[in-house]
């Protein structure tokens, strides 16, 4: 187990995209936003959702950074390593797919 | 169905989950077994149904299905299991799948594939099914067979290729035991062969008729070992590729598993004939009462009824239990395995070291550890008994 940000197999023109068997929807019960694949149920805090909500294999992680660090008016440097972080504890479990920058070209 | 009682949620359970309201004792569930059938074309000796099935009573019908479906997405259940039995043998299913869908439920197909055709798996995908969970016996068709009782491997290893066609993700599934743990290494490579994203090997859970078919298929010591060293490379060296997970037989265990995450707490099972149980061997509990669906409303059944409320939280227990700082963790372990084992379903789980009927247990285990002259782990099944099927009543 490696939870150093540099380790991470992302670079800033990766576009991350929720796996196929992974899909949101909001919660019923709690309003929150569900996050569900065929082991279980991960249901989502604020800051976990806007996160999910933009890997969509659209926004690049750079994209994803500047966006959320314009809703939370913090600066894109200090948050880069949690969002680097919590898309890797996302890829750990086989929600995420990273489409590279060479991939995108096709 | 095999061993949704311990592996089928596995996640649901992870600390992201609030327990509770604040202004309700009684938690939400978030996954519903719904077993659709107990009528199955394999009758596999490891079977977690009934060895006695409900006397009187009809499968539920298409609408009243719907109806449990719909009742289950408003009382914030977010995944089914479509289980059985074998759920293909309803023709219902894609009716069943889009109904689910529709209830805000995300759907898994459990099964043993024998009639999953293309046509079918088609109409599922059409339907919304979200994922397919495919049982397997062995890595090859004679042991397969034999276990399975029934000649089905080679139309597994199609059906999974199927799946896989159809861009489902799929689980595989095999229940592990005396005859087939020797076998692992292959099992897991033909796993990696079919292309399933999880793997899942589960140690056989003795509910049913794996209970009655204990001494046949309890493993040794020894075969566990190898086993789990085998378990734990493989989880290594497919990281990334495929999860692997390992389900601990709990026979050789210190502490008991934490049976469904809590009696009444995360999940319940829906039978074919409409009861609803905190889990789907609950009925092993032969002197509580499961209100059926076709009289009362899920949400009811789940917050009022007195087989719920039986074992929900903690007050019910005896010691050791209740002064244990493990009793929020393991909840006294499984209810369904102290009533085969004690006789009573309020004892501490006999999986617990620390439980006074624990000699019962260690019985049977130090019973199992001698291969007998010429066995070689796979080498018969004879000593098996099949399942057999629900008569016609219930179909």
């Amino acid at each position: 187990m490696n939870d150093e940000p540099h380790n991470l197999p992302l670079s800033s023109g990766t576009r991350p995209r929720l796996a196929a068997k992974a899909r949101v929807q909001t919660d019923k019960i709690s309003g929150k936003l569900a996050l569900l694949y065929p082991e279980g149920v991960l249901l989502l805090n604020p800051t976990g959702a806007a996160i999910v909500e933009l890997c969509d294999g659209q926004h690049t992680f750079q994209e994803m950074v500047t966006t959320l660090a314009a809703r939370y008016k913090s600066s894109p440097n200090s948050l880069s390593s949690d969002v680097a972080e919590y898309l890797d504890r996302l890829r750990e479990r086989g929600l995420l797919e990273l489409i590279s920058e060479e991939d995108s070209y096709w | 169905m095999k061993d949704t009682k311990d592996t089928g949620h596995a996640e649901i359970t992870s600390q992201q989950m609030p327990t509770s309201s604040p202004q309700s004792s009684v938690p939400r569930p978030f996954g519903l077994l719904a077993e659709l059938t107990y009528r199955c074309p394999l009758p596999c000796p490891y079977c977690s149904n009934p060895t006695q099935y409900p006397p009187t009573g009809a499968e539920l019908t298409t609408e009243e299905w719907k109806r449990t479906l719909s009742q289950a997405g408003d009382l914030g259940v977010l995944h089914v299991l479509l289980s059985g039995g074998e759920p293909l043998l309803r023709s219902d299913l894609a009716e069943l799948v889009a109904a689910a869908r529709e209830a805000g439920l995300y759907t898994n197909l459990i099964t043993s594939a024998l009639g999953l055709t293309r046509d079918r798996a088609e109409r599922l995908k059409a339907a919304g099914l979200d994922s397919v969970q495919i049982s397997f016996q062995a890595d090859e068709a004679s042991l397969a067979d034999s276990i399975a009782g029934t000649p089905s491997h080679a139309r597994k290893r199609e059906a999974a290729k199927l799946v896989r066609d159809l861009n489902f993700p799929l689980t595989f599934n095999v229940v592990l035991h005396r005859k087939n743990l020797g076998r692992l290494e292959a099992i897991i490579a033909l796993a990696e062969e079919v292309g399933a994203e999880r793997l899942e090997l589960a140690n056989t859970q003795f509910y049913g008729w794996a209970f009655k078919n204990k001494e046949a298929l309890l493993p040794t010591r020894v075969q566990l070992e190898e086993a789990e060293r085998i378990a734990a490379a493989a989880k290594v060296r497919l990281s990334g590729k495929m999860d692997v997970l390992y389900i601990l037989p709990d026979y050789y265990g210190d502490r008991p598993k934490p049976c469904m995450n809590g009696w009444g707490r995360r999940y319940l099972t829906v039978n074919p004939v409409g009861d609803v149980l905190p889990c789907p061997t609950a009925s092993e509990i032969k002197w509580l009462h499961f209100d059926n669906i076709r009289q009362h409303s899920l949400a009811w059944i789940w917050a009022e009824s007195v087989a719920f409320n039986r074992f929900r939280g903690t007050a019910w227990m005896p010691q050791p239990c209740r002064s244990c700082d493990q009793r929020e963790i393991d909840f006294g372990g499984c209810r369904c395995q102290a009533a085969l084992l004690t006789g009573d379903a309020g004892n501490t789980d006999p999986a617990c070291s620390l439980s006074p009927y624990r000699d019962v247990l260690n019985r049977i285990v130090d019973g199992a550890q001698q291969l007998l002259e010429g066995e070689t782990p796979s080498s018969h099944t004879t000593d098996l008994q099949y399942r057999i099927n629900p008569s016609h009543s219930l179909t």
